[in-house]
């Protein structure tokens, strides 16, 4: 097997100041081999990519070789010209045909100013995309052709300018955006790209795909290697407990009282959602889980008014709220998004003016006024309160940690006592000493009778912070698991479910907006 | 504290003026230092110090004005038109005008909002119909004979200074203490600041919008009337005029004391500091073309500093998070 080694790492690690991402992971590829890793959000899989790719450094000591065409091992900055990723979001240009996109790779100035030949083009980037079993018109926009479609434009322009075929190729979340069939297009192509002597290493959520497309799988666990083994001896039960692990030490949730029933969703739809139903009490967390596809991205965003609702109705205490952010402001709704920097916040202004923004109206003064020593005083408060760091309600929000803005996104709702308190994916980019705080706050609020709903891609957040989870799958809740049988291990399972029972069944209707609709 | 206030950084227009000042009271003594070259700076200056406030506005909730000089000619001309074709009475004809400009801001915010046109190429379109409007009122010509009443609107006095200038102050003084003083100040700002966040928050970014494009059009359109009154003239031609000048205050402006914030006081202090430029070189026997080129050079400088303080905060924001960050997923 060693004369065929393509990449080997020996002791790969990645260090983040309070946190190592990478740990000694010492991972191998060989010529023709297809090797998934999995993991959960935060076990380290992006950090590896990244290091793979030369996006981070990592720390010293680390080796990352790869084999050059003479056999000699390469390291260091070498080794990315002879790594060829293909990124989630495939990299492609829209509006330019998959001719143009294809040539957007190839080395420029060969030919210098000389004139091309469209009809020579064309017929490369055609019987390119045939090598990879794609039949379609090569001079349509990338726009409009299917994730399947695009996901092989993408292969074939990663490796359209290999000198060689047995190299690496790196695909990170290839599937995410793919329906069944066409994912099956896809690892045609992928099977293909082995069989004519790559090395292929992906990274997948999807279960069923890494069972019947990898060789070998690497799973990751707190920036760790916790299994490197042949798929031949998995099964999906293995699996999933590779991913998952064992559950952590629950947090301490509080007795807290269910109040009557203050947020109504009655089979809402838009977005990848299609008909949800969900009664959230005052006083309980409710946790939303679910792949990327599942709906759950969209969902907080439903309730809350701003993404359209296509269909259904929300009430908050037992009223109609129309699908507007301002009136769910006004009705004591807070939502924190999932993207902070594009939503959630405005961070060229201080933490104390993001603080107050969604109620200024407490703080008017009789000319119409802000009270500015009122507004200092409670931003202050709030910065002890949240235990801001630093303390300093007046620094621009964009100075401080992803965690400490949070905070003050977070405070911002809590000053009100939210009557809901939708958060959104409540601790990406967060670090580990934050993440415990925003839990606090949120079993906090909760205690003081708001009712909550967390969607997240983190399932051990879930399992540890809601009194109960409900499942999406295909935009619709697919189970709903108590708190008593709540664990990571059964939140992945749930998730998962649907690509176990039946992976590549396929309803027409709305194929084009919901790319993950079962 | 004291320190951060007085830095190179916060107030540079304030040590530019200053270094502005000695040099031409040396070069150029005894015409620089005299009180009828201050006042008649001032006088000149009021006008663009109007529209440039009524700029950050816009600036401020995030869209640009394009169509500000136009704004201009319009209240110009519509003033004009008023009080003569129409035979209104000064005061009439001046809020009629400042009505018609914020129409036409309305209608650029509306065009930005609701049809989700970039607030460039919205402005920049509806300038271009404003100046058909304009051409269109006024067949092309100067209107004249706009009354002896109108005219002492902008040439009278009072303790000393020319009308303009006290208007200019007052104006700057209301849009002040909206933008710094009042909710509906840190809603515009919100909305210049993150449209998504501060939608999300509540906040309803449209009218913000909206009010704030109407605002600018219709003190563009005062400082218009402003023009008419103290040319005795209705000019079709005066408007575009006025666009570089306010936008170089402006962007000058955001990099005086808010930390790259637009704001009332930085814009005020740039119009100053501008006019003293101009001025001194204009005494000192620099030939016509000379104020095009201050105004553009001062404008680029701007938003090159601007662009530099920003870039300098990211690096102090950077290295400030490093010791918390962490990276995944």
């Amino acid at each position: 097997m060693n004369s065929n080694q393509l990449l080997r790492t020996r002791g790969l690690g990645k260090s983040f100041p309070g946190q190592r991402a990478l740990i000694d992971v010492d991972l191998d590829l060989h010529s023709g081999e297809i090797v998934a890793v999995v993991g959960q959000n935060g076990s380290g899989k992006s950090t590896l990519v990244k290091a793979l790719t030369g996006i981070h450094d990592p720390d010293p000591g680390s080796r990352i070789e790869v084999r050059s065409a003479s056999g000699d091992w390469l390291h260091g900055a070498a080794t990315r010209a002879e790594i060829h990723v293909i990124h989630q979001d495939l990299g492609l240009i829209p509006m330019l045909n998959t001719v143009e996109n294809l040539n957007l790779a190839r080395a420029v100035g060969s030919r210098g100013w000389l004139p091309t030949s469209p009809r020579r083009e064309r017929q490369a980037a055609k019987s390119l995309i045939r090598r990879f079993s794609g039949d379609f018109d090569v001079n349509a926009p990338i726009e409009k052709l299917t994730p399947g479609e695009r996901s092989i434009v993408a292969i074939a322009r990663a490796l359209s300018n290999w000198p060689r075929p047995d190299q690496v190729l790196l695909l990170d979340e290839p599937t995410a955006a793919l329906h069944g069939d066409e994912a099956a297009r896809l690892f045609e192509a992928i099977t293909r790209v082995a069989e004519q002597g790559a090395g292929v290493i992906f990274i997948s959520h999807r279960l069923d795909e890494v069972l019947d497309l990898a060789h070998r799988v690497v799973a990751l666990r707190g920036g760790r290697v916790v299994a490197d083994v042949p798929t031949s001896e998995l099964n999906r039960g293995k699996l999933i407990e590779l991913i998952a692990g064992k559950s952590l030490a629950s947090l301490d949730t509080g007795n807290r009282n269910l109040g009557a029933p203050t947020l109504e969703a009655r089979a809402i739809r838009g977005g990848e959602v299609d008909g949800v139903s969900l009664t959230v009490h005052a006083g309980e967390i409710v946790g939303v889980a679910g792949i990327l596809g599942s709906g759950r991205e969209h969902l907080c965003g439903l309730l809350f008014g701003s993404t359209p609702r296509s269909a259904g109705s929300v009430l908050v205490q037992g009223k109609n709220l129309p699908a507007s952010p301002r009136r769910a402001v006004s009705r004591g709704v807070g939502f924190v998004p999932s993207d902070r920097h594009a939503d959630g916040a405005i961070m060229t202004m201080p933490a104390r003016e993001n603080l107050t923004l969604p109620s200024l109206r407490q703080l008017r003064g009789r000319l119409g006024n802000l009270r500015a020593n009122a507004e200092r005083r409670e931003a202050t408060l709030w910065a002890n309160r949240v235990e801001l760091d630093p303390p300093d309600p007046e620094r621009t929000l964009e100075l401080f940690s992803g965690g400490n803005q949070q905070k003050v996104v977070l405070a911002k709702w809590l000053r009100n006592q939210p009557v809901v308190l939708l958060l959104d994916e409540p601790t990406q980019g967060v670090d580990v000493g934050a993440k415990a705080a925003i839990y606090q706050l949120v079993i906090d609020a909760a205690a003081a009778g708001s009712a909550v709903v967390v969607s997240s891609s983190d399932s051990a957040e879930l399992a540890e912070l809601c009194d109960r989870v409900v499942v999406l799958r295909g935009g619709r809740i697919a189970a709903e698991v108590q708190r008593n049988e709540l664990s990571e291990a059964r939140l992945v399972t749930e998730s998962l479910e649907a690509e176990i029972s039946h992976p590549t069944t396929q309803p027409a209707e709305d194929a084009e907006e919901a790319p993950y609709v079962h | 504290m004291l320190l951060r206030t007085l830095s190179f950084r916060n107030i540079s227009a304030i040590y530019i003026l200053i270094a502005l000042v000695a040099i031409y009271s040396l070069w150029v003594p005894d015409t620089f230092l005299t009180a009828s070259v201050w006042r008649s700076m001032l006088d000149n200056s009021a006008l663009v110090a109007i529209v440039a406030v009524g700029l950050v506005l816009p600036l401020a909730a995030g869209a640009f004005d394009l169509a500000v000089g136009a704004e201009v000619g319009l209240g110009a001309i519509v003033v004009a038109w008023l009080l003569t074709e129409q035979g209104l009475g000064p005061a009439q004809a001046v809020v009629l005008t400042l009505v018609a400009g914020a129409a036409v801001g309305a209608f650029t915010g509306i065009l930005i909002t609701v049809a989700n046109i970039d607030s460039f190429i919205a402005s920049l379109g509806m300038s271009s119909v404003v100046l058909a409007a304009i051409a269109w009122l006024s067949d092309s010509q100067q209107i004249l004979n706009l009354g002896e009443g109108f005219q002492d609107f902008a040439t009278g006095q009072l303790f000393g200074f020319t009308h303009p200038v006290w208007l200019a102050l007052v104006v700057g003084l209301i849009v002040w203490y909206v933008l710094e003083r009042t909710p509906v100040g840190r809603r515009i700002y919100a909305t210049g600041g993150n449209l998504n966040a501060a939608r999300l928050a509540g906040v309803r970014t449209s009218l913000i919008l909206v009010g704030a494009l109407a605002a600018c059009g219709a003190i563009a359109g005062f400082a218009g009337a402003l023009a008419s009154s103290r040319l005795a003239t209705g000019d079709p031609t005066i408007g575009p005029a006025y666009l570089l000048p306010a936008y170089a205050a402006a962007f000058l402006g955001s990099t005086q004391f808010r930390s790259g914030r637009y704001n009332v006081a930085g814009t005020l202090v740039a119009v100053f500091v501008l006019a003293v430029g101009v001025k001194g070189l204009q005494l000192g026997g620099a030939p016509v073309w000379i104020p095009d080129l201050f105004n553009g050079m001062a404008l680029l400088l701007a938003v090159g500093m601007a662009r530099t303080q920003r870039r300098a905060r990211q690096a102090r924001a950077a290295r400030g998070v490093r010791r918390h960050e962490v990276k995944d997923e």
